[in-house]
């Protein structure tokens, strides 16, 4: 069969693609344009001045506090990344090895937790983290001394929430890949020979490549945005980036640099992508997808 | 003789409450090609994966090699295993999937290496094969990467699931032919299990047609084809005709009498009777190359069958018809060799002869 090529001015590709076109460029495109041209305007008494000029940029890179911001976000990012598909992982090789019969209450369980509203979720870890709270009185119920439980309002409490809430994408994704896995991969390898454990290495971590990966990112974009977590059981001492581009937009009014660091949390969200979609490409390329 | 390489005694599986194997019994002598074959859910592929070490058997006893195979996990066993969707490691290059079983095995790194290369000759893999991945290669050449791979630590058995059923017909038949010389060269013994009968027949030495987790007969090709131990058997292997006869024993055996066809009371040998067919009447199984067309008189001892070329069938080497005969229930199914001269055609009214000496006696089916 020729391939056969359809001119973008072709009535039915018109009507087609039209709706997807104008909503990506009215809520996608649009905003994104509107940001990148706030960030080369300015600020008067609290007045967004439409004057092109750099000042913006250049009052971005030369404050070190808001790369050390940023910098604690993109480090909090990669924890809860690297705490998710750690718990994830085990969780979807159970489902997908050992718990076949389990996977539907799994399932339900997990969408449960995950479809529940964050802000409800995030206040539900206040009741358990609470110095007086459910954790603690649970703890000594069963004679552990009071207070053990005391990280309520510091960063390992917002990272807890943060992965409690996204742990979910990975759990899907990974379990997805070790699914496909032809379970005669695992005969063949243990017909060679191998043990578990290097099946596990050669085999099955290898093959779960895609998931792992997707997974990692979904969880690495959504940390970067990370706001509520971090306010209601962070405390708001050590603020992430949202809560410093909120407090620019709301509290100092200051617009164009909002956008500036939105921009480049944006960016940073991106370039994770891209990473993610070369890595992809290679292994593709490799023939692992087959 | 020396012992056989495989001795299985009365295997029974269960998987919950579904009986796969009711009971099996067979022997696979050393350097032997046993094709295990039947229906699906016949049992064939439980039986070699018991054989393989991926599943326990239920009750019985299974030796390989003299040793009881209880408990022993696959890898230990002297069995290696091509699967039927050939299982190569997607992520490997073909010299990691070929080196896997020497590599676990933490063989000399040198070793592998010469054993690899031995492998790529063995099965006319090209040497720059080596650092591509399997979904690179075409479905004959991954067969081959299959197979060097379950080679490669020289096992004494190779079990063969149906790994040549998702290929096309061509590729197929080269493909066998290059397994049965590979069997020939090695002298590695191989139990293949295949749906289909025409591969068995090409490449073993022996056959296990199994129904229903029962092993109905085990025989050299020929014997299974002549002498099927029923009519589901030899309904299995080839085409048939079943010719209703009146049976009655005589002197050195069994004296058929005609039912439908014309001709007079034949005695049957003992060996050309199944030993099922022991009522009054039974079924003659007549091969299609068992029947020729005769025109005018014939010898005492043949049977002959009026009838009406309904279809025809030219296959170049060969030529098949099928005669509707009034009183058979099936059109008779009538195979010459050689090229067709063309004087039978549909439509023409012909005269079947067969020499029931020659056929084989079945049950009557119910």
């Amino acid at each position: 069969m020729t391939p056969h090529k359809r001119s973008l001015l072709d009535p039915a590709v018109l009507i087609s693609s039209g709706p997807l076109t104008v909503l990506l460029l009215l809520f996608f495109l649009g905003p994104i344009v509107l940001t990148l041209l706030l960030t080369f305007q300015e600020t008067e008494f609290y007045r967004l001045q439409w004057a092109w000029s750099l000042k913006t940029w250049s009052g971005v890179f030369s404050n070190p506090t808001y790369w050390t911001v940023i910098g604690r976000t993109l480090m909090f990012s990669v924890e809860s990344t690297v705490i998710c598909l750690l718990v994830a992982y085990p969780v979807a090789y159970a489902m997908a090895t050992r718990l076949v019969q389990y996977n539907h209450h799994i399932v339900i369980l997990v969408a449960f937790a995950f479809l529940t509203d964050a802000v409800l979720k995030a206040f539900g870890w206040v009741l358990i983290l609470d110095k007086n709270g459910i954790g603690n009185w649970l703890l000594a119920q069963i004679g552990l001394g009071p207070g053990v439980i005391d990280f309520l309002f510091t960063p390992s409490a917002t990272l807890l929430g943060v992965v409690y809430s996204l742990s979910a994408y990975p759990l899907f994704t990974i379990y997805l890949s070790l699914a496909r896995i032809d379970r005669d991969l695992i005969l063949a390898a243990q017909d060679a020979g191998a043990g578990r454990l290097r099946i596990f290495w050669t085999i099955t971590l290898p093959l779960s490549k895609p998931g792992l990966l997707a997974g990692a990112v979904l969880v690495f974009v959504l940390s970067l945005g990370t706001f509520l977590e971090s306010k209601v059981l962070g405390g708001g001492k050590s603020p992430l980036a949202s809560e410093l581009i909120r407090q620019t937009f709301e509290t100092r009014v200051n617009w164009p640099l909002g956008a500036a660091l939105t921009t480049v949390l944006v960016v940073l969200a991106s370039a994770a992508l891209a990473g993610l979609g070369w890595l992809l490409a290679r292994q593709n390329r490799k023939g692992a997808a087959e | 003789m020396p012992p056989p390489i495989i001795n299985a005694t009365n295997v029974v599986k269960n998987y919950g409450g579904f009986r796969a194997l009711a009971g099996v019994s067979l022997t696979v002598e050393d350097g032997e090609f046993m094709a295990l074959v039947g229906p699906s859910g016949c049992g064939k592929t439980s039986l070699l994966k018991i054989l393989a070490g991926f599943e326990d058997l239920t009750d019985g006893q299974l030796t390989i090699q003299g040793k009881d195979m209880r408990g022993v996990p696959a890898a230990a066993r002297p069995t290696r295993m091509v699967f039927q969707k050939l299982a190569l490691f997607p992520h490997m290059t073909i010299r990691d999937n070929i080196a896997f079983p020497l590599q676990t095995a933490k063989v000399d790194p040198a070793m592998i290496d010469r054993r690899v290369q031995e492998m790529m000759v063995l099965m006319h893999l090209k040497p720059e094969y080596l650092t591509r991945f399997p979904a690179q290669l075409s479905g004959g050449e991954q067969q081959r990467v299959a197979l060097a791979r379950a080679l490669i630590s020289n096992p004494s058995v190779l079990l063969l699931d149906e790994p040549m059923s998702a290929l096309d017909a061509k590729l197929k038949k080269s493909l066998q032919a290059e397994l049965k010389k590979l069997h020939r060269e090695l002298g590695t013994s191989f139990v293949l299990v295949t749906h289909d009968l025409e591969e068995a027949m090409m490449l073993a030495d022996r056959i296990c047609v199994m129904v229903a987790g029962q092993i109905v007969q085990i025989g050299a090709p020929m014997d299974i084809y002549r002498s099927p131990a029923n009519s589901f058997v030899a309904g299995f292997i080839g085409e048939t005709n079943m010719l209703p006869v009146k049976v009655s024993r005589g002197g050195a055996g069994f004296v058929l009498a005609p039912k439908v066809a014309e001709g007079n009371p034949v005695v049957l040998h003992q060996d050309r009777v199944s030993p099922e067919a022991i009522g009054e009447t039974g079924l003659l199984l007549v091969r299609p190359e068992d029947g020729v067309f005769v025109d005018g008189p014939v010898s005492a001892d043949m049977w002959t069958l009026r009838g009406v070329v309904d279809e025809k069938f030219t296959k170049g080497a060969s030529t098949q018809y099928r005669i509707r005969v009034p009183d058979l229930s099936q059109n008779f199914v009538l195979e010459t060799s050689g090229y067709d001269a063309g004087h039978i055609q549909i439509g023409h009214k012909v005269t079947i002869g067969l020499s029931p000496a020659n056929c084989y006696l079945l049950k009557d089916t119910p």
